[in-house]
């Protein structure tokens, strides 16, 4: 089911089988990762229309959902939520460097 | 490498762990393979630790009772460098998630995980989970019995029970053997304490329904003294309790904490007592060669003579102003004079709480190694413990855990923040924990000052699961989410020493992300304001009341 569905325009987000990444939903019909790609619903209709067809044909992808979106001056998309602002872009603070730390 | 002084596993052991393994292969073959369904799949997955958030699936490896050798240790590095993103998660629960793996690797990371003797099974699921205990177990000078004896008897038990494999929802358990409860075993789903009644004789007391998310409670005590050998009779009838009565129409009221506040602790022990009766003499009653087969893994290591008082150490402690306040804050008494309990701070300044780098890992492994009998614990708030030091090395660890970045003398203090991982990972998350921790670390860094302030515990939940145990911290965090802002509930007075063990109050309204160091500061400015000699900030609360520190955060907007 759609969830947080504030505002008129949508992309369709899930996450890859294998991997557990974030990926959207593309025009043609495959995933990307990245939201700059991602198919733009304009009415509700249409994004439901879309969650429809991605539900029935099972994508390698987990749980799809519609996911409220702006769009920019520039035509660049971001989430609304923060929720999925951080899905969209990572997490929000630096790691540990991993490899950063020798033990002399 | 030193021998464990631990439980080993056996061939029983061993099969069990290689058989979920192949299980475990299997299943994930068949979902990558389109032949099983996600709705079929996530409770398998779920049933190994495996969980799907935000960015990827997470895998929580069980650390039973908290208790690592050097070898595992090294093993989970060698699983987050090869599997993840080279670095992992010490959680409240003192396991371990590794928050970036993939479905397609997770079978070979537990292969890997196995070849040390250790799984993630029973690391989600309505059932028994992980069984906790007091991180100084087996080192603490007020010990009266080490706990993990008891954990193992538990873990063997509980491990696959068919019973209680579909519980109305997740059970925790605790266990501490001693009078200092480091376990928080009040706000458990079971607590078991330790202690010694006046014919001298050690029992435990059992406490029920305690637990903090949605509906902090602190557990009640359901049996004074219970003989140690009738411990696993009497936790069989109280989960056939539990799972008969437990409530399974609504997921928030499905922990036995609800059952309990519902019946009331009388009918619950009526009912316990009553199921008890009809099975305490059954093979379920401990045997004592049974109880002793397990004591015996965990006798103490043999450690060598060692002074109590070393002229070197005293001499640093002069020289070195940080050495002396990392002395004081993160090594604690242990059982033997000569020794020291060194607790490893994984929040240094500004790091994200309880995060270690495979790197990090494998230094703690080697300091374990070469300087605490190759054993090292997890604590629940989320730092690393060397339980047996001898006074004359405390130097040479304090100079390998700096090398380490784990050394800030913060034990117990306010940077010792516990957070929950939040919304940068957590599906069920509404706001973010470990950005705000970071940044109120950062702006406590000074050490001087941390020491003036003195014992102070923040935690922080990113929501009210409470993962980040907000409900007892001294400073409570609670993240909420309001109309897509992000705004963070204050909680005072929250404790979880024994006797004492307190949720925290509410001070007032939320306050904006950009805000919360500014409040902590002015509760901590209002503390030292009015602190007696010897109060800590949680003394000075429970004497001066809310009144002051309410003032102090919301006081120009009233």
């Amino acid at each position: 089911m759609a969830k947080n569905l504030t505002g008129d325009l949508h992309v369709i987000s899930a996450n890859r089988l294998a991997d557990g990444a974030v990926v959207f939903l593309d025009d043609a019909g495959g995933w990307t990762i990245e939201l700059a790609r991602a198919a733009l619903a304009r009415t509700s209709r249409d994004s439901e229309f879309l969650l429809a067809r991605v539900q029935s044909q099972g994508f390698g992808v987990v749980e799809p959902f519609v996911v409220a979106v702006r769009e920019g001056n520039d035509g660049s998309l971001e989430p609304i939520s923060l929720r999925e602002k951080i899905r969209a872009s990572g997490i929000t603070f630096q790691v540990i460097a991993a490899e950063a730390v020798r033990y002399a | 490498m030193p021998d464990t002084h631990f439980y080993r596993y056996d061939e029983f052991d061993r099969r069990l762990v290689a058989e979920r393994v192949t299980q475990f292969r299997d299943q994930v073959r068949r979902r990558l393979a389109g032949e099983l369904t996600e709705e079929q799949f996530k409770p398998l997955r779920l049933t190994n630790g495996l969980y799907l958030q935000l960015h990827a699936y997470m895998l929580r490896i069980a650390i039973p009772y908290g208790t690592l050798s050097s070898r595992q240790l090294r093993q989970l590095a060698k699983v987050a460098r090869t599997y993840d993103k080279g670095y992992g998660h010490f959680t409240t629960r003192q396991n371990l998630q590794l928050h970036w793996i993939k479905l397609e690797d997770a079978p070979d990371a537990i292969a890997m995980l196995a070849e040390v003797d250790m799984h993630s099974i029973q690391t989600s699921g309505n059932l028994v989970r992980n069984v906790t205990a007091d991180h100084y177990a087996g080192a603490a000078v007020d010990e009266i019995e080490d706990p993990r004896i008891w954990c193992e008897i538990v873990r063997q038990w509980s491990t696959l029970h068919p019973e209680f494999s579909f519980l109305p929802r997740k059970f925790k358990i605790a266990i501490t053997g001693s009078p200092n409860d480091r376990a928080a075993v009040r706000v458990h789903d079971v607590g078991l304490r330790l202690w010694r009644n006046e014919k001298g004789e050690v029992g435990f007391e059992v406490i029920v329904g305690g637990g903090l998310g949605r509906t902090p409670m602190i557990g009640k005590t359901l049996r004074e003294f219970l003989p140690k050998d009738e411990l696993l009779a009497y936790l069989e009838a109280t989960l056939r309790v539990y799972n008969r009565y437990g409530r399974r129409d609504n997921l928030f009221k499905a922990r036995i904490k609800i059952l309990v506040h519902e019946i009331g602790v009388e009918k619950m022990r009526e009912e316990v007592e009553s199921e008890y009766e009809a099975m305490k003499d059954s093979a379920l009653k401990l045997a004592p060669e049974t109880i002793e087969a397990i004591a015996e893994q965990f006798a103490p290591p043999r450690l060598p003579h060692s002074p109590a008082l070393v002229p070197a150490v005293e001499a640093l402690k002069l020289e070195d102003r940080d050495f002396a306040l990392w002395l004081k804050s993160n090594t604690a008494a242990h059982r033997l004079a000569g020794y020291r309990i060194v607790t490893v701070s994984l929040k240094p300044a500004g790091a994200p709480p309880g995060d270690a780098s495979a790197a990090q890992m494998e230094g703690v492994a080697d300091i374990a190694d070469a300087y605490s009998q190759g054993e090292i614990r997890v604590s629940h708030e989320q730092n690393l413990v060397l339980p047996h030091v001898a006074n004359e090395d405390l130097p040479a660890v304090y100079r390998a855990l700096g090398r380490l970045g784990f050394a800030e003398a913060n034990i117990g203090k306010i940077t010792d923040i516990i957070a929950c991982p939040g919304l940068d990972y957590c599906a069920l998350a509404n706001a973010r924990s470990i950005p705000v921790a970071q940044r109120i670390s950062r702006h406590f860094a000074d050490l001087v000052r941390q020491h003036d302030i003195g014992d102070l515990k923040i935690k922080i939940s990113g929501c009210i699961n409470a993962c980040g145990h907000h409900h007892v911290g001294h400073i409570g965090i609670l993240g909420v989410d309001k109309n897509g802002v992000e705004l963070y509930q204050i909680t005072l007075g929250g404790d979880v020493d024994f006797g004492k063990t307190a949720l925290g109050t509410l001070l007032g309204p939320a306050v904006p992300a950009d805000q919360i160091v500014e409040a902590v500061d002015s509760l901590v400015t209002t503390y030292l304001q009015q602190r007696r000699d010897g109060e800590r900030f949680v003394d000075t609360f429970r004497r001066v009341g809310l009144k002051p520190f309410k003032e102090s955060v919301y006081g120009e907007r009233d």
